[in-house]
């Protein structure tokens, strides 16, 4: 019988989407619900889903960000999570920590990318992972966790700061209403504020969540490579008219369209039964061979 | 502690850290601080990230800020997050959200950990 898995996301009905994912042998059916930042509705759906499916995804919103080995606990997450007893509920940072350090290591290996570029992550105590492998391969890093997510215009320019930074702000600012730390909802789909072009001029890859992507990105990205997720086919034309040379998905592509990694990380649990917290999931996630995708959008 | 020990302590914190300084450079704005029991007002200004702070009003304030004194003076001196009595309702702000999140972020900078 066929695993069936959902995502339950914070962000726009309109990215609503389903399909089919093969994995480790298994067929899983994926499917993403959007609940346009209502958090009551998500616990609501999470609740009624709890027992019906084989394991859901926390979309538009991380339970964990895992920093240097520390792990902290966005509080509005915690919540939605409870809402589920018996079906295994997870957010895509087991996916996050492993499988996104790879996929860098390799596009540099395969010379994709190139020790010395320099790197916008538009957020990154989100993606630690990511940050501090293109800072050990060589690539000058700017993180934009303050200027995208609080207008603070400050690019934090190390993964030693970055962890400071965590270290410093993350107890405290996990416990906000994650309305106040990130775009939920319609938000996702306002237009472009170009107040921050510069950081994104100046880079020769820009990494990082989409959602911020599409909303900083200035109109011109000719010659850049992306590496993102959760990407439409909307988002990939809006690119390519950008002029962006190389797409990059951290997730597999279905029908056009990248999923977020707790879609991934629901089906790679549902397909093995084995969750991010059991000391074997490094090997499940290796033996799925998630490749993402590379898609050269210009010359 | 006063609350003007502890605002002042907070501007020097501020305007002694470079990298606080650098993330203020494009933040002008007057803050009023109103303490619902004593009553007695003070103020916090940033100009261009060069902070200062006084007692009394201030004209057009950008944000105001009211709870009782001693949250106030253990806020601005790092003993208590903004966060408990926020979510308590015992601590009101009115202003841009963004303002509200970047002295969270100041105080929690020079406090944090």
């Amino acid at each position: 019988m066929k695993k069936h898995v959902v995502s339950v996301s914070l962000g726009s009905r309109h990215r609503d989407q389903s399909g089919e994912l093969t994995l480790l042998g298994e067929t899983v059916r994926v499917s993403r619900q959007g609940t346009d930042g209502d958090l009551a509705e998500a616990e609501a759906m999470i609740r009624e889903l709890d027992g019906t499916v084989d394991a859901i995804g926390l979309g538009g919103i991380d339970r964990y960000l895992v920093v240097r080995g520390r792990r902290y606990e966005i509080q509005d997450a915690v919540r939605l999570a409870h809402a589920a007893k018996r079906t295994p509920v997870v957010d895509g940072s087991g996916l996050k920590d492993t499988l996104e350090r790879t996929i860098i290591a390799e596009l540099d290996r395969d010379g994709w990318i190139h020790s010395g570029q320099s790197v916008l992550m538009v957020s990154a105590m989100d993606r630690f992972g990511m940050a501090e492998t293109f800072e050990k391969l060589g690539y000058r890093l700017v993180a934009g966790d303050l200027i995208f997510s609080s207008h603070i215009n400050y690019p934090i320019r190390s993964a030693d700061e970055l962890e400071e930074m965590a270290r410093k702000l993350l107890p405290e600012v996990t416990r906000m209403p994650f309305s106040q730390l990130y775009p939920v909802g319609k938000e996702q789909t306002e237009d472009s504020d170009p107040r921050y072009a510069r950081y994104f001029e100046e880079a020769d890859i820009i990494a990082g969540d989409f959602h911020y992507i599409r909303r900083y990105m200035p109109p011109s990205l000719a010659g850049k490579v992306v590496v993102t997720n959760t990407t439409t086919q909307a988002d990939v034309d809006r690119l390519r008219e950008k002029g962006v040379r190389w797409l990059v998905t951290t997730t597999p592509v279905l029908a056009g369209r990248s999923y977020g990694t707790n879609v991934i990380e629901a089906a790679l649990t549902a397909a093995s039964g084995i969750g991010a917290e059991n000391p074997r999931w490094p090997t499940v996630v290796e033996a799925a061979h998630l490749d993402g995708s590379r898609l050269k959008l210009n010359d | 502690m006063t609350l003007l020990d502890a605002l002042q302590q907070f501007v020097t914190e501020c305007n002694q850290n470079a990298r606080l300084r650098e993330m203020n450079r494009d933040w002008t704005r007057r803050i009023q601080l109103d303490p619902d029991d004593t009553h007695q007002q003070h103020w916090l200004v940033s100009d261009a990230g060069e902070l200062s702070a006084g007692e009394g009003a201030i004209d057009n304030p950008d944000m105001r800020i009211q709870a009782p004194e001693d949250i106030l003076t253990q806020i601005f001196s790092g003993q208590m997050t903004p966060t408990e009595p926020y979510n308590a309702g015992d601590l009101l702000v009115r202003g841009q959200q963004d303002d509200i999140m970047r002295l969270d972020i100041l105080t929690l900078l020079i406090w944090g950990e």
